[in-house]
């Protein structure tokens, strides 16, 4: 399996992204949807998608390599332009969020309808600690207390099955937000600013030269990214993954062969609210604020969508995902207040046509030669 | 606490108690046909209940005077109308992934749940904003020492427990019910009976959904004012009382809703008593948190599921 | 003379009012192949589930290995060298095949969270020596499976699938396997050939006992010593293909009285 068709979709992909941002009338933004949204099943009926998968798959580290190069590319292409930097960052931190919301219910089966909740939590933590603890602490910290705060949850899910643990996250979904919206300690209905980030004296919020400062931000996103997306491959490719997988997909069968169901419960649940909880930390420093109406049920469903867009357990999936459902609304400005119905009936079609999503889960390789 | 004060809360409760309880009965009804969460529902009451309200401007253009014949092709357009869509939803898209993994069908009906309450919301004249709704019931009032008693809401209560009751007769005493008893319980079996299965999938989602647009309409009625995202709230609160009384079992979503609407009593009245400065809204996050920790306690809620697992 | 490695006595199991095992007396000795038959519903799968603590035994005793199964989880017991298929194929269809069968291998390799993702090379090698064995015990059952060890489950026939759900029960060189019903829907041949594999794998892992499910008579008489019939929960009798066969009980149990 040839590395070429792997770096092949991802130079694509960088040069549609790049036509996409630049594009300024609305003529030119639907045009590249309609382009993309015929485009994209044609592909997938040809076998396109599945073979630059299979290479992306092959070649980990061509791929990776090919990804940091594209985003450099469309950094250097836009580098002044705030919303085009906003987008980048706001993409890679939702993808470390989605990286975690994968590990949950993509391997070990856990459905989270809260993660907004703990993107949450992360960002009160941002509000609350950001002036008087160093950041990269306050990064962790978020993390730490999100799957803290996600712990409470872990009884009643590992007691439940299915739809029933489905709506304890969506019942803890709810709570949390009427809870920070009623806490007027936590800044109530508005919320709380939050200071910028400062990583060991560098003000991220005071531009580099003649870039956005938000372009800062897409650094540390990237960062925060690729080491989620490692981890997240390195756990998928060992036994770990093996047995959240057996876990997912027969309990039984899996508790018969020594696999102790609660544990890797517990640890899939725990490890995807800390990137959550990370990602809503560095996610509140670079917009500057959070408030109780960011973390509703509907964002949450935002995140699951995500996951599910890309492919349920396909990693290479989540930033694709993360990159349309964020950055193509954005862009189609006549159809701003129809944005969230489009994008619900979007997500009706592709379950309706292509459930296993744009790339779907290709079979687990240990180590690709 | 006087006895008026009282009264207000338990008047209350039950009728909180009796809406949840047709949500969650119409939950249970789609989860034991096809083992389906139907995420939509609470959206489908918005609907119903806007469907209402167009009727009734419709209505007033005509020249209809009388509130009791208002009310009542009120009610029959918007029921009709939400069994005709809950009938089109099974159909075209719940019934086509019954093959997937339930996740997908989750997704499904939650998006379609929040595409229905921006539809509401985008196209229904200033659908954004919460809209008055005809009090088309008697307004008289007995006062019974400090606690006033509201005719509407009597008639409101005796509504929802006879459409619950009806709902119940027809899963109990009819050939439908029983054929919807069938396929809950087993529907290849069912099929191979002579059942027809898609006949009866359709007809049970017309059935809850067109419960969920009297829902609707009740609550419009008691608080005179419904807004695009009731739904959403109502529905979270119908499916959380149909898992807690056992999912698949009507009286266990009975059950369910007045004890969701009890919780939410008790908050309202306990925390403001034990903690005067806990904002009212806290009563949600009280009634939330009990259902969590009580399904901790007991997974497959009050009257349990009956699942065989084959090993 | 070995001892038992697993021992019931009076062991029950009820589902409500149902009795699925009626105060079973069984044993099992060290490197002894057992057939277990009896008509449908007499409890052998039950025998099975409570073995390996899948269900709850409601009286009398098992043990195994000296050890009392009762309140053992079924990971514990796996632990303990029990394994087993299940009458339904219940494999992960979408992984391959080798992942199925390393599922099985769960007690022989590391599972901490920093050997796996920070200790590559050597979690590479445990791989690599992992994936030989396990291509090594599936060619014993066809080499035409182990040529494909990374296919996805699912695309295999149900004979296939069979095989590799045997590999996986037999990978962590177990003490006690319980196959349930292994050669059904084999012909003759393939459950000719699936047996011959079975004991030549059974000679290279020492001290190894089987417990068959069987319908299939052919092959209880073949691979078994000993045999005990159940019905209704009950063991009605014990002994060898040929004594069992002749017992007057088992024949009225299998075709009813005159």
């Amino acid at each position: 399996m040839s590395a070429l068709p792997g770096i092949a979709s991802i130079a694509a992909m960088a040069l549609y992204a790049a036509f996409f941002l630049h594009a300024e009338s609305q003529a030119q933004v639907l045009g590249l949807v309609a382009l993309g949204v015929i485009g994209v099943p044609v592909l997938a009926r040809v076998g396109w998608i599945a073979r630059a998968a299979a290479s992306l798959e092959a070649h980990p580290l061509a791929a990776r390599s090919a990804s940091v190069a594209a985003l450099a590319a469309i950094i250097a292409l836009f580098h002044d332009q705030h919303f085009v930097m906003l987008m980048l960052a706001s993409v890679l931190l939702y993808s470390v969020a989605c990286l975690g919301l994968t590990v949950q219910f993509g391997y070990a089966g856990v459905v989270n309808f809260a993660g907004a909740a703990f993107l949450g939590v992360g960002g009160y933590t941002s509000a609350v600690l950001g002036p008087h603890v160093p950041h990269a602490l306050v990064l962790l910290i978020g993390g730490l207390l999100a799957a803290l705060v996600g712990s409470i949850l872990i009884l009643p899910i590992l007691r439940t099955r299915g739809h029933y643990a489905a709506l304890i996250t969506v019942a803890f979904g709810i709570l949390f937000r009427t809870f920070v919206e009623v806490n007027d300690a936590l800044g109530g209905p508005q919320g709380l600013q939050v200071k910028g980030m400062n990583l060991f004296g560098w003000e991220l919020n005071s531009p580099l030269r003649n870039l956005s400062f938000y372009a800062n931000y897409v650094f540390v996103g990237l960062a925060l990214a690729a080491a989620a997306f490692v981890l997240v491959r390195r756990l998928e490719r060992s036994w770990v993954g093996l047995s959240l997988d057996a876990v997912r997909l027969d309990e039984t069968a899996a508790a018969v062969f020594g696999i102790d169901v609660a544990r890797w419960k517990i640890l899939a649940f725990t490890c995807g609210n800390f990137f959550a909880g990370i990602a809503g930390a560095a996610y509140a420093m670079m917009t500057g604020f959070v408030a109780p109406n960011s973390f509703t049920f509907g964002d949450s469903l935002i995140l699951v969508s995500i996951v599910l867009l890309g492919g349920l357990g396909s990693a290479w999936g989540v930033p694709l995902a993360a990159g349309i459902v964020l950055i193509v609304p954005e862009k189609l400005q006549a159809l701003q207040e129809y944005r969230f119905l489009l994008y619900a009936m979007l997500v009706i079609v592709i379950l309706l046509a292509r459930p296993q999503g744009l790339i779907a889960r290709p079979a687990r390789q240990y180590f690709p030669k | 606490m006087d006895v008026g004060l009282f009264g207000q809360y338990v008047a209350n409760g039950l009728m909180l108690g009796v809406i949840y309880a047709m949500v969650a009965v119409g939950f249970t009804l789609f989860f034991g046909v096809l083992d389906v969460i139907k995420f939509s529902h609470g959206d489908v009451l918005t609907a119903g209940a806007f469907a209402g309200l167009a009727t009734y401007g419709g209505l007033q253009a005509l020249g209809f005077a009388s509130p009791a014949v208002q009310l009542l092709i009120i009610l029959l357009v918007a029921v009709a109308a939400m069994a005709f869509l809950g009938a089109l939803i099974a159909k075209y898209l719940v019934l086509p992934l019954r093959t997937a993994p339930p996740l997908n069908t989750l997704l499904l009906t939650l998006m379609l749940g929040a595409a229905l309450r921006e539809c509401v919301r985008l196209f229904y004249p200033q659908g954004a904003n919460p809209k008055p709704f005809p009090r088309l019931l008697p307004q008289d009032a007995v006062a019974l020492g400090s606690f006033t008693l509201r005719l509407d809401n009597v008639l409101l209560l005796l509504g929802g427990l006879a459409a619950i009751a009806a709902v119940h007769f027809v899963i109990t005493r009819t050939k439908l019910g029983l054929a919807i008893r069938a396929v809950a319980q087993d529907a290849e079996t069912a099929r191979i009976m002579g059942i027809d299965f898609e006949r009866v999938v359709l007809l049970t989602f017309a059935l809850g959904s067109g419960l969920a647009a009297l829902a609707g309409i009740m609550n419009g009625l008691y608080y005179s004012e419904i807004n695009f995202s009731i739904g959403l709230l109502l529905g979270v609160i119908g499916f959380s009382a149909a898992v807690v009384g056992g999912l698949g079992n009507i009286y266990g979503a009975i059950l369910g809703g007045f004890l969701f609407a009890g919780l939410q009593t008790v908050g309202a009245v306990l925390l403001p008593a034990l903690l005067p400065q806990l904002p009212s809204a806290y009563k949600d996050v009280f009634a939330f948190a009990a259902v969590i920790a009580f399904m901790a306690w007991r997974p497959t809620g009050l009257i349990a599921e009956k699942t065989a697992e084959r090993v | 003379m070995s001892e038992a490695l697993l021992s019931c006595s009076g062991l029950s199991v009820r589902f409500g009012g149902l009795v699925a095992l009626d105060a079973l007396d069984l044993e099992v000795r060290s490197g002894a192949i057992l057939g277990l038959i009896g008509p449908n519903g007499s409890g052998k799968t039950t025998l099975f589930n409570v073995i390996t603590g899948v269900y709850r035994a409601a009286g009398g005793r098992a043990q195994f290995s000296g050890q009392d199964l009762a309140g053992m989880t079924p990971q514990r017991i796996y632990a303990a060298g029990v394994t087993r298929t299940f009458q339904r194929s219940r494999l992960a269809l979408p992984l391959s095949v080798f992942d199925n069968v390393m599922i099985g291998n769960h007690r022989r390799l590391h599972h901490g969270l920093w050997f796996n993702l920070f200790q590559r090379s050597e979690l590479r090698r445990e791989f690599e020596s992992n994936l030989a064995k396990a291509r090594a015990l599936v060619a014993t059952f066809s080499a035409r499976l182990a040529g494909r060890m990374f296919d996805a489950a699912g695309a295999f026939s149900m004979i296939d699938r069979r095989r590799i759900e045997i590999c996986r029960a037999l990978v962590s060189a177990p003490r006690l396997l319980l196959l349930d019903e292994p050669s059904a829907g084999m012909t003759h041949e393939e459950t000719r050939e699936l047996m011959d594999d079975l004991l030549a794998v059974r000679s290279r892992l020492a001290g190894l006992s089987i417990v068959i499910i069987e319908h299939e008579m052919n092959v209880i008489e073949r691979v078994c010593e000993r045999c005990a019939v159940l019905n209704y929960g009950r063991k009605i009798a014990e002994g060898s293909y040929a004594q069992v066969a002749a017992d007057r009980q088992v024949q009225i149990a299998y075709l009813g009285t005159e």
